[in-house]
């Protein structure tokens, strides 16, 4: 809330916060200018951009899809219920949040890795996830998950059980009540949880890498395409244009989404 | 069909404790201030609150029973509970939520919109079925909620301050429907609300709840006429006395004595109303009649009566016309002598 008494701001305020807005801005506006704008038409439907966009749609909504079905039962255990060690869980599931990504990789590789006791039992059924899509997959899983987690359980403790008390005495028993009730309540959250968590996925670049790898049409997904061009072949300018297709679909989330979505985290 | 319940249940600082027989030819009104426990009783009935000790029971069906572990949860209980703020869910459409209860008791989809539609008729919101409860006015959704639990066929009936979130112009109008509504159906009818006027025009029958234990019941004029609390009086506007009687005088706690006209003897509670105590500027003199000497501790000017508070031998309340309060020069902290005819209080045993 703005105050009558601070909405004249601090002159030595006002500086760090213009550089601080800068900050954010120059790069940004950096990489516009030095965009190729003739060539990039051809550039974005070239087979290259395409494989990768392709590959990072289908990583980051598998991603989406198993945080999904693994986050959101968490997130009401844990929102809902007398669950033993909440708080470890909640901590533990907050992790990937702050760990650097790359460690999440190492540890991934570590646990799903061919040689690994699991990693053992999938490979007799054929599955091998390192170096493969599925475990691009599952890297963008890691890191985006928690998102997801966080803001739906958020979304279920803003409103308490009197609905679903509303919905016993009525006569639903309450597998009934979880999904005629509880679940439509929180959509709003599910739906900004899973945004975010995509967002994440999407951009995710340091677990893939470290796990996945990067082969083209494979695991190479969008940011790891652009790192491969931009550090690689030295071809900055389709470096470039990946960077600008990523930026396009972080302020379409942004913009289309804001005020709908987001508005279930205030 | 009667409710019958013997309650034994602490919850945070309440301690609820009371035995409650309703039964379904009388609407029954548990009347009580805020935090008396009215809520938590209708919540325990309904299954949501567990008995820490007692026994519930509807005609044949034993909702909880403390001494064999038997307890039925609150979907298995045929109760329809109208919650204080109605609960009407916010993703559902009126006729959905009024199917609600149906679909969940295994009712086909068709047959269950088709009563629901049938008793969106009955409570006169037909043209708002395909609405969301936020489009509803206050009565609107009490009506709405009321649809909801009915078209059940519950057992037993209960409200939670049916007109609490009803603004003033709409209560008026609810009270009739609810009225009607309660008078059709046949299962047990129990209502909470901590306002007197809403009990006396709704229930025939007045369980006073205070701080989780029962202080009276009866019918209402009966419990209004002749309080046993204090809570009780106030409501009803009346000064409430306690002390005991022996030979024409009522003795009060503090010492002090009332002359009275009574068959009643030893313990006993005493009612004055407001107006049939007379203020004078000086001691009157004479007759069968008790003169307390007071000081004004405040004026409450209502409409044509003022209220008068006094302090003297014991509090009491006094109610004068405005041309008597001017008269009398009545001022805060100002004396008066406070006149009630011995046979103005009425006497009842403790």
């Amino acid at each position: 809330m703005i105050r009558g008494v601070t909405r004249r701001p601090l002159l030595g305020l006002l500086i760090p916060a213009a550089v601080a807005v800068l900050f954010i801005a120059l790069p940004l506006i950096g990489l516009l200018l030095h965009v190729d704008w003739s060539n990039l038409p051809s550039q974005l439907v070239s087979t290259d951009v395409l494989t990768a966009l392709r590959l990072s749609l289908e990583c980051s909504i598998i991603a989406v899809a198993v945080s999904l079905i693994i986050g959101v039962p968490l997130a009401y255990l844990l929102a809902r219920t007398g669950l033993p060690g909440r708080r470890v869980i909640r901590g533990l599931v907050t992790l990937p949040l702050v760990l650097p990504p790359v460690v999440g990789g190492i540890a991934l590789q570590t646990a799903l890795g061919r040689t690994t006791p699991i990693g053992t039992v999938l490979d007799h059924f054929g599955i091998v996830l390192p170096f493969s899509t599925a475990g691009a997959a599952i890297a963008e899983a890691f890191v985006g998950f928690p998102f997801l987690v966080i803001t739906v359980e958020a979304g279920l403790r803003q409103r308490d059980d009197h609905f679903e008390e509303m919905a016993a005495t009525l006569g639903a028993r309450p597998w009934r009540r979880f999904w005629q009730v509880t679940m439509p309540l929180a959509a709003p959250s599910i739906a900004a949880g899973a945004a975010l968590c995509w967002a994440r996925a999407l951009g995710e670049f340091g677990a893939t890498i470290t796990f996945a790898g990067s082969f083209p049409g494979t695991t190479e997904t969008l940011p790891i395409a652009a790192y491969t061009s931009f550090e690689g072949s030295g071809q900055i300018g389709m470096a470039i244009t990946l960077s600008l297709l990523l930026l396009a679909i972080s302020v379409l989330v942004l913009v289309v989404l804001r005020d709908r979505w987001l508005g279930a985290l205030r | 069909m009667t409710l019958q319940a013997r309650i034994r249940t602490r919850l945070g600082g309440l301690h609820l404790e009371c035995d409650l027989s309703v039964d379904s030819n009388v609407t029954v009104a548990v009347l009580g201030p805020n935090g008396a426990g009215k809520t938590t009783l209708l919540r325990v009935v309904a299954g949501l609150v567990p008995l820490d000790e007692g026994r519930i029971q509807v005609d044949g069906t034993v909702f909880e029973d403390t001494s064999t572990r038997a307890r039925l949860t609150p979907e298995a209980r045929r109760v329809g509970f109208v919650f204080q703020d109605h609960g009407l869910f916010p993703h559902l459409s009126v006729v959905d939520n009024v199917a609600f209860g149906l679909r969940a008791r295994g009712v086909d989809r068709k047959t269950a919109l088709a009563r629901a539609h049938e008793w969106l008729e009955r409570v006169d919101l037909a043209r708002y079925a395909g609405s969301r409860p936020a489009a509803l006015s206050g009565g609107q959704s009490q009506r709405a909620a009321l649809a909801r639990v009915l078209v059940t066929d519950p057992q037993a009936l209960l409200l939670d301050e049916p007109l609490a979130a009803v603004d003033a112009s709409g209560r008026l109008d609810l009270r009739r429907a609810l009225r009607e509504h309660l008078a059709t159906f046949t299962g047990v009818r129990l209502i909470v609300t901590h306002d007197p006027l809403e009990a006396a025009s709704l229930a025939e029958r007045v369980v006073v709840l205070e701080d989780g234990q029962v202080t009276q019941e009866g019918d209402f004029r009966e419990v209004s006429s002749r309080p046993r609390s204090a809570w009780i009086a106030r409501m009803a506007g009346l000064n409430l006395l306690r002390g005991s009687v022996s030979s024409g005088t009522l003795l009060l706690e503090d010492g002090s004595g009332l002359t009275v006209v009574t068959d009643v003897r030893g313990q006993a509670l005493a009612t004055i109303q407001p107006r049939a105590v007379a203020l004078y500027r000086t001691a009157p003199d004479g007759s069968p009649r008790n003169v307390l000497r007071c000081t004004v501790a405040g004026v409450d000017p209502e409409g044509d009566r003022w209220r008068i508070r006094l302090d003297g031998p014991f509090p009491l309340v006094a109610e004068v016309t405005p041309a008597a309060a001017s008269e009398l020069r009545l001022a805060e902290g100002g004396e008066v002598f406070a006149v009630v005819k011995a046979t103005e209080i009425d006497v009842y045993s403790l």
